[in-house]
């Protein structure tokens, strides 16, 4: 069976490569079905992906309800802790924080701190619900962030080559070099200070800021890659005798051909996106009290376990639903999109 | 079928991970340092460490590095109970168990100074034959390098003990002589005369202070050298420093046991970990001798500490210590009266104690009761341990400052930390704009003690240096005391009638205390009246050994916590 070429004008997204799998047991590909269709019923199939994806979706939504959920069910803020007050459980009366500082534990009760306490007397669920927002906010503001970044870099370098490439690429594998979270640290902490221009020390902006410069180079490179290929093709060389500019090229005529590459990529970095801000969160240099986000309330929390388990182990397991299930869909879009990818996010 | 099994074995084998490490807990937290602490003797935080066993040597565990082991800069708790035993001074303390503690004796001088010309001049002599921790011959000269080092660097104390009491001193902290003209010594006879400006009823006292420990003259630069302690004449020496992770306390070979100061049994090794329960749970299961006694241990291992080992744990009350937050007096919204008592009104003691794992007192007098002067009458914004959030807030409306923003400086370690963040809530729920900063540990107090960061207000605590009220308003309220490096009153408070009583009732020695303390008293009351500080409890401390130590031995000196002399392994 032969490979279909893509379309030499702008629009053509995927190389259909029938050989390699794409005639699945009962998909119909029918006359004319775009890539992106093909690619949908792929993963619809996929059950699993799905799954996983509807459950990400329902921290979403269960995160963005944290206000709903603080106002008119549990009537307590995020940050406004009762130490000394007292709470009627099962007709008992128990104090929020103990005399000797060790918070309630869950009440399964809605109403009445459901997962508890922390140390401060805040309301865990609250916190879980509104920590859950800053971490997820903070991932997607990353990812966009990097995705930005990273696809205009690789376009750059992969398209001119050169000396132009040699400097993007040596600013890459220097950022490569140095592991992930040392990274997120190192700026974390210098950043966390002063600030960036106007931009608070302690602002939500600033980790978002750090994790998405960190994960740049993990995009850029694959993205370089693959645009030194598409660059000569023939399509590019007509867009040329055509007298496109660079940029028109660029944007007009490779970007939509990367664009199922970057559609594999958002998922993923989102997921790393979100562990890597609860891993700086918890070393302090992420969000910062009294702010909540996962991180940091594992953190805070460590302190009274055995006392008090469900400070660390409810943001704890959100955080593993979320980046789990993030991964999963993530790995669905990339088998959906190009089952040949290698697509990965080493550390 | 298939298809299901790895993604959810995925998400099982995650969630027994989850749980298998919440159950196990973890140590280290972040922050280099992540805190100091308290101010003397103030307490510092830091950083990791587990303890090792190993024969004839004690682990201690430390919450907080030292905020510096250099003598003449140090002047947290940490820094203190490791320096006060390695640099003894003309005079030190009786190594006893209470009150029997902060007895003045002499030291390395022959006796207890001689005082004359009405209280001005303090004459002492040189015992002979002593030697430092390097072998080297300890001169009268080297109390003045000593002395002088601590003026310039400056030691935190010295803007109220040093520099406006000794003659000449203001002048050489200028720059505008080249030594301190009051103090003459004489290597030959060994004779140190000391000129003062006025009668200062603490100076013996004063002379006890690990930054008058002697040091070699020229051993060690004018400027703070954290990691490289010189040489002392103490029963230990501090060797082996780590920055934020270590250091040994040594017995000093050098060292002759004096009258009332004895040598020590064993080495002390110390292991910095910020994560004080992981320090307590080290202890309690043997794998270290000795838990810090100026770190809380988390109220979630009091049950278990009590169970198992309670013939080796006491929390005791040196009566010695204030925890407040401090307010500054002179940058807005603290230096509005009504701002600050509307602070003070609202300020539920009670929460604070319950922060730290029920081992504060509630209180509202700056003043703790182990020091004389304290005020026994009902504190001026109601009992503590209440707090009126309703009237605080009206107050704080009267005062136009609603509104306000304001930066709540806190250290990093528990309970530290869960007080500063409570603080910043109550104070959002006041109604002003607050924000919290986290600083390390082991940097916290340098760094709000930079008087051009002029911070608004934040955690602060002492310990008694000495049982006597100027120990406490002479570096902690007096105008004049305040430094531009290394203030310790942060408040920036600058009353005239607390200046002018620190400087009339600081001339009264300590033996005579008992009978001038109601104008202490007064002048405590005055303070509480003027809001200048928000205090929110007295500590009572964790004394906590492993079973390897010979525990009824150990010795809990008032004023520097734990007595390294009494160590001794069974």
């Amino acid at each position: 069976m032969s490979t279909s070429s893509p379309r030499e004008t702008a629009g053509t997204e995927l190389t259909l490569d029938l050989e390699s799998g794409a005639l699945e047991e009962g998909l119909d590909l029918g006359p004319g079905a775009s890539p992106w269709r093909l690619a949908w019923r792929r993963l619809r199939r996929n059950h699993t992906a799905l799954f996983f994806g509807l459950v990400f979706l329902l921290i979403v939504v269960l995160c963005l309800l944290a206000p709903v959920y603080s106002h008119d069910i549990a009537h307590r803020s995020p940050d406004v802790g009762n130490i000394t007050g007292t709470v009627k459980v099962g007709g008992k009366t128990k104090d929020i924080v103990s005399a000797t500082g060790i918070p309630i534990g869950p009440t399964w009760d809605f109403s009445k701190f459901f997962l508890g306490a922390d140390s401060n007397g805040r309301d865990t669920a609250v916190r879980l619900l509104y920590g859950g927002r800053n971490s997820l906010l903070i991932g997607a503001e990353a990812t966009v962030l990097t995705m930005v970044i990273a696809v205009v870099l690789g376009l750059i370098a992969g398209y001119f080559r050169g000396m132009i490439d040699g400097v993007i690429s040596r600013c890459m594998d220097i950022l490569w070099a140095i592991p992930a979270l040392l990274l997120g640290i190192t700026l974390g902490t210098m950043i966390a200070v002063g600030g960036i221009g106007p931009i608070k020390g302690d602002h939500l902006w600033i980790p978002s800021i750090v994790i998405g410069v960190v994960y740049i180079p993990y995009v850029a490179k694959p993205i370089r890659g693959q645009v030194l290929q598409l660059r000569e093709r023939d399509f590019i060389d007509a867009a040329r005798q055509q007298g496109l500019s660079h940029t028109r090229i660029m944007f007009g005529e490779i970007l939509p051909n990367l664009s199922s590459t970057i559609v594999v990529f958002i998922p993923l970095i989102l997921a790393n996106a979100i562990l890597l801000e609860a891993g700086l969160s918890y070393l302090g240099v992420g969000v910062q009290a009294p702010a909540p986000s996962w991180g940091n309330m594992i953190s805070q929390g460590l302190q009274f376990i055995p006392a008090a388990f469900s400070d660390v182990l409810s943001p704890g397991i959100m955080l593993v639903l979320a980046v789990l299930s993030m991964n999963l869909f993530g790995d669905g879009v990339r088998d959906a999109l190009d089952p040949r990818s290698k697509i990965r996010i080493d550390h | 079928m298939k298809r299901y099994v790895r993604p959810l074995a995925a998400l099982l084998l995650m969630a027994l991970a989850a749980l298998v490490v919440s159950a196990c807990g973890s140590s280290g937290s972040g922050s280099s340092g992540n805190s100091g602490s308290g101010n003397s003797g103030g307490s510092t935080s830091t950083s990791s460490g587990g303890g090792k066993s190993a024969g004839g040597t004690v682990q201690m565990v430390m919450g907080v590095f030292p905020d510096s082991l250099d003598p003449q800069f140090g002047y947290t708790t940490q820094s203190a109970e490791a320096t006060w035993i390695s640099y003894t001074g003309l005079t030190t303390y009786q190594h006893a168990n209470g009150t029997a503690g902060a007895t003045v004796i002499p030291g390395l001088a022959t006796a207890l100074p001689v005082v004359t010309d009405g209280g001005k001049t303090y004459t002492v002599t040189l015992r002979k034959g002593l030697k430092y921790s390097n072998g080297a011959p300890v001169k009268a000269s080297d109390f003045t390098f000593s002395f002088e080092r601590a003026v310039k660097l400056p030691w935190g104390g010295s803007g109220q003990f040093m520099t406006p009491v000794v003659v000449g001193a203001a002048a050489y902290a200028k720059g505008k002589a080249k030594t301190i003209s009051g103090i003459q010594a004489n290597n030959a006879t060994g004779k140190i005369v000391i000129h003062l400006t006025a009668p200062y009823g603490a100076f013996d006292n004063v002379l006890a202070e690990p930054a008058l420990g002697l040091i070699p003259t020229g051993s060690a630069p004018f400027k703070n050298d954290p990691l490289h302690p010189p040489p002392g004449c103490g029963p230990y020496m501090i060797k082996n420093v780590v920055a934020n992770k270590s250091f040994d306390v040594d017995k000093n070979p050098y060292w002759k046991p004096l009258p009332g100061i004895p040598a020590g049994h064993d080495n002390v090794d110390v292991t910095v970990n910020s994560n004080v329960s992981s320090n307590a749970e080290q202890v309690l299961n043997n794998s270290a001798d000795i838990f810090d006694w100026a770190d809380s241990i988390p109220g979630s291992l009091l049950p278990q500490i009590q169970a198992k080992a309670s013939s080796r744990y006491k929390l005791i009350n040196l009566g010695g210590s204030t925890y407040y937050f401090f307010m500054n007096s002179q940058e807005k919204p603290f230096n509005n009266q009504l701002a600050r008592e509307a602070v003070v009104t609202g300020l539920n003691e009670t929460a604070y104690s319950r922060l730290g794992g029920g081992t504060l007192a509630p209180a509202c007098f700056f003043l703790p009761p182990a020091i004389p002067g304290h005020p026994s009458g009902s504190c001026p914004y109601g009992t503590p341990g209440t707090g009126n959030l309703a009237k605080a807030k009206a107050l704080l409306k009267k005062s136009g400052e609603e509104g306000a923003k304001v930066t709540v400086w806190t250290e990093e370690r528990v309970p530290r930390l869960q007080w500063g963040t409570a603080y910043t809530q109550y104070l959002n729920q006041l109604g002003f704009k607050a924000q919290q900063k986290e600083i390390a540990d082991a940097t916290y107090f340098q760094t709000i003690g930079e008087l051009k960061l002029h911070p608004q207000t934040g955690f602060a605590d002492w310990n008694q240096d000495f049982p006597d009220p100027v120990d406490f308003y002479g570096v902690l309220l007096d105008g004049h005391a305040i430094l531009q490096t290394n203030n310790e009153n942060f408040g920036e408070v600058n009353d005239p009638k607390i200046n002018a009583a620190v400087s009339k009732l600081g001339q009264v020695p300590v033996t005579q205390l008992q009978k001038d303390s109601s104008q202490w008293q007064k002048i405590d009351e005055y303070v509480a009246k003027k809001a200048y500080v928000a205090v929110f409890g007295y500590q009572k401390f964790p004394f906590f050994a492993s079973d390897r130590m010979n525990y009824p031995a150990l010795k809990v000196n008032p004023l520097y916590g734990w007595d390294f002399t009494s160590f001794e392994l069974k």
